[in-house]
């Protein structure tokens, strides 16, 4: 009678576990019951969003529903000038989770509070380029339990004391790599003078000379070139530079938002520095990622 | 005596030959999942096919897969919609794999049908999204601005083609006895219901792929709703479904809702002709009605998974085990998840 009753004691554990893990599966699993599970593949090297993100394998799709590794690529391309910004050391952990999601059994997304101290520390960088907090990193969405990605070392970042931030556009590396990364993400650049520059609610309204070069025409026409005035957002009162030098020849980098050009990047055009130069010889071979061709 | 026993043996000498035939393409779910139909030699030698649906095997070869992926789609989400109920989709391992359930026209053989030939069409739907069929691929219709003023691109998923395949690929057996059968007539609606259920649901699926997420730039497809909103639309049908009869109107054979004072049933509600058994008790004569007992129930539910109502009145039993379960997991950096091991003592019961 005993063993008769452990017998079937034991049965029903073992019919309980696979029900158990079902339920795991069913409540865990992805979303969509019929699709095949995405692939773990390695980060590529030209996948610059993610080098250096702390792991080597990410998911595919991601967790953007991007489903091939080109459309990651250029998807992920136009965020790599807001890392450049260092505005929250969390900045890459949270876009690489989602841009390239590390390898597990099931998704990992960031944690809600990660994405609220860049979103609170980057917004304002990226309003004053002209682009809204965008919808797909809305941080309602994400878990605020233990399984999600926080910033490894989680302390809160302390604020920096005495200096006020430089304006976004004017705040730039004499990089390569970063003269580049904006010039992509920029619709048009010129090479050209200052004339004036004048306080405007907010802004600062800068007017540039009649002499003007196109390095990168994009969506401007020959018309607007001719009268054209740039707007630094929200750069009242923030220092720049270079928009106090109006001696100087200027890179400047814009785009169009609305009826209004932005001011997205200004370096000095500087023939003396090697940097300088190297950048403006690569201008001529570089490809920025072509955003249309990858949704054919 | 001897007139009696005639009729009775001519009448299951009917069932039998009746029941060779219902929806045994479904047979294909048990195919195994590592073999792949790849040659018209392979539609000689499978099971639960009609001549007719070999001849469309032969002439579709690599369409094929993708119908064995439905018929285990229909299965998987039918077990799933019926997880709670007495009858729960329970598989045999011959032809029909449902047993004598959807042999008579029940309203289990209306969900049953149209959720086949709703899987069918999602299935090569899908293959043809994927890449996976040269002979159809994304639909070429939605292309250039759509009113709303956005780009259409992607790949719009080609739901034209499935369900025309589906129709051709399902409906076969009953268009090939005409349409003067109640029980052809019967299949043919639920199973267009079926494949209504995905047409009716189509949405629009919307990428923004501008600089920073932005939607400056933003595209959108057609696509198919995922086979669960599927199945929750035919479960409700079958909640509602409608019992019908055959009247002839002049030359035309038509369903008629029996009780004349309910309202005509659509093209997307399910009909059925017989009312259902109660699936309580296992009868081997009946194969496919497993009957309940054994089966676990909600000893707190008033519903149909409740012990009372699954269990028809026969009581249950009830044991307390030890459930070992997951919990408090967590996400190390980088990159692993660790969890503690959770015990709790389970009221589990099972129908007498």
């Amino acid at each position: 009678m005993k063993s008769l009753a452990s017998l079937s004691l034991w049965r029903i554990i073992i019919l309980i576990l696979p029900l158990v893990s079902l339920g795991q599966t069913f409540e865990y699993g992805w979303p969509d019951n019929y699709d095949k599970p995405p692939q773990c593949v390695d980060i590529p090297v030209d996948l610059r969003l993610c080098q250096g993100v702390g792991y080597h394998q990410m998911l595919l799709p991601n967790l953007l529903e991007h489903e091939s590794m080109a459309e990651v690529k250029q998807q992920a391309g136009s965020w790599v000038p807001l890392l450049h910004k260092n505005c929250d050391p969390g900045t890459q952990l949270l876009l690489c989770s989602l841009f390239a999601p590390v390898c597990m059994e099931r998704p990992i997304y960031p944690c809600r509070r990660l994405c609220e101290n860049v979103r609170d520390g980057c917004s304002p960088i990226m309003a004053a380029f002209g682009f809204p907090w965008p919808h797909i990193l809305t941080c309602d969405k994400f878990p605020q339990d233990d399984m999600c990605i926080n910033t490894p070392n989680d302390t809160s970042t302390s604020e920096p004391n005495g200096h006020p931030p430089v304006c976004p556009p004017c705040d730039n590396e004499m990089k390569m790599d970063v003269i580049l990364d904006h010039m992509c993400a920029s619709e048009f650049a010129i090479k050209t003078k200052i004339q004036e520059v004048k306080r405007e609610n907010m802004d600062r309204k800068v007017t540039l000379q009649k002499k003007k070069r196109t390095i990168k025409m994009g969506t401007l026409k020959k018309k607007d070139l001719k009268k054209l005035t740039l707007y630094l957002k929200n750069g009242a009162d923030c220092p720049c530079t270079q928009l106090d030098n109006t001696r100087n020849t200027y890179l400047i980098m814009g785009r169009k938002v609305d009826k209004q050009y932005l001011l997205t990047g200004i370096h000095k055009w500087d023939k003396s520095n090697r940097e300088f130069k190297k950048t403006m010889k690569k201008l001529k071979s570089h490809k920025c990622p072509a955003y249309e061709n990858v949704f054919k | 005596m001897s007139s009696e026993y005639l009729i009775r043996s001519l009448l299951m000498l009917f069932l039998a030959l009746f029941s060779a035939n219902a929806s045994n393409w479904l047979y294909l779910a048990k195919l195994s999942s590592v073999g792949s139909i790849s040659d018209e030699e392979t539609c000689e030698k499978l099971r639960g096919l009609i001549q007719r649906q070999v001849q469309i095997c032969k002439r579709n070869v690599e369409v094929m897969d993708a119908v064995r992926r439905g018929a285990q789609l229909a299965i998987d989400e039918c077990q799933y919609q019926f997880r709670n109920r007495r009858w729960n989709c329970s598989t045999l391992e011959s032809v029909p794999v449902f047993g004598k359930v959807v042999t008579q026209g029940t309203r289990e053989a209306a969900f049953v049908y149209a959720i086949s030939a709703a899987s069918v069409a999602f299935a090569v739907t899908r293959a043809c999204s994927s890449g996976e069929l040269d002979k159809c691929g994304c639909d070429r219709n939605v292309h250039g601005v759509s009113p709303e003023g956005f780009q259409w691109s992607g790949c719009s998923d080609n739901i034209a083609y499935g369900v025309a395949f589906s129709q051709s690929f399902v409906d076969i057996r009953e268009r090939s006895k005409g349409q003067s059968s109640n029980r052809a007539l019967m299949n043919l609606h639920n199973n267009e219901a079926g494949r209504k259920a995905i047409l009716n649901h189509m949405r629009v699926e919307c990428k923004c792929h501008g600089v920073s997420g932005s939607c400056e730039v933003k595209t959108c497809w057609k696509a198919m709703p995922p086979f669960r909103k599927v199945g929750n639309v035919i479960k409700e049908k079958f909640d509602g479904a409608t019992e019908v009869e055959l009247r002839k109107v002049g030359t035309t054979k038509v369903l008629v809702p029996r009780n004349s004072q309910f309202k005509p049933h659509t093209d997307e509600d399910l009909v059925y002709l017989d009312p259902s058994p109660d699936f309580c008790e296992h009868d081997p004569r009946t194969p496919g009605i497993m009957g309940t007992a054994g089966r676990f129930c909600n000893k707190t539910s008033k519903a149909i998974d409740g012990c009372e109502l699954m269990c028809c009145g026969r009581g249950f039993h009830t044991e307390e085990v030890e459930v070992v379960d997951r919990c408090s997991c967590k996400f190390h950096w980088c990159c692993y998840v660790k969890c503690k091991q959770c015990r709790k003592m389970v009221e589990m019961h099972t129908c007498r």
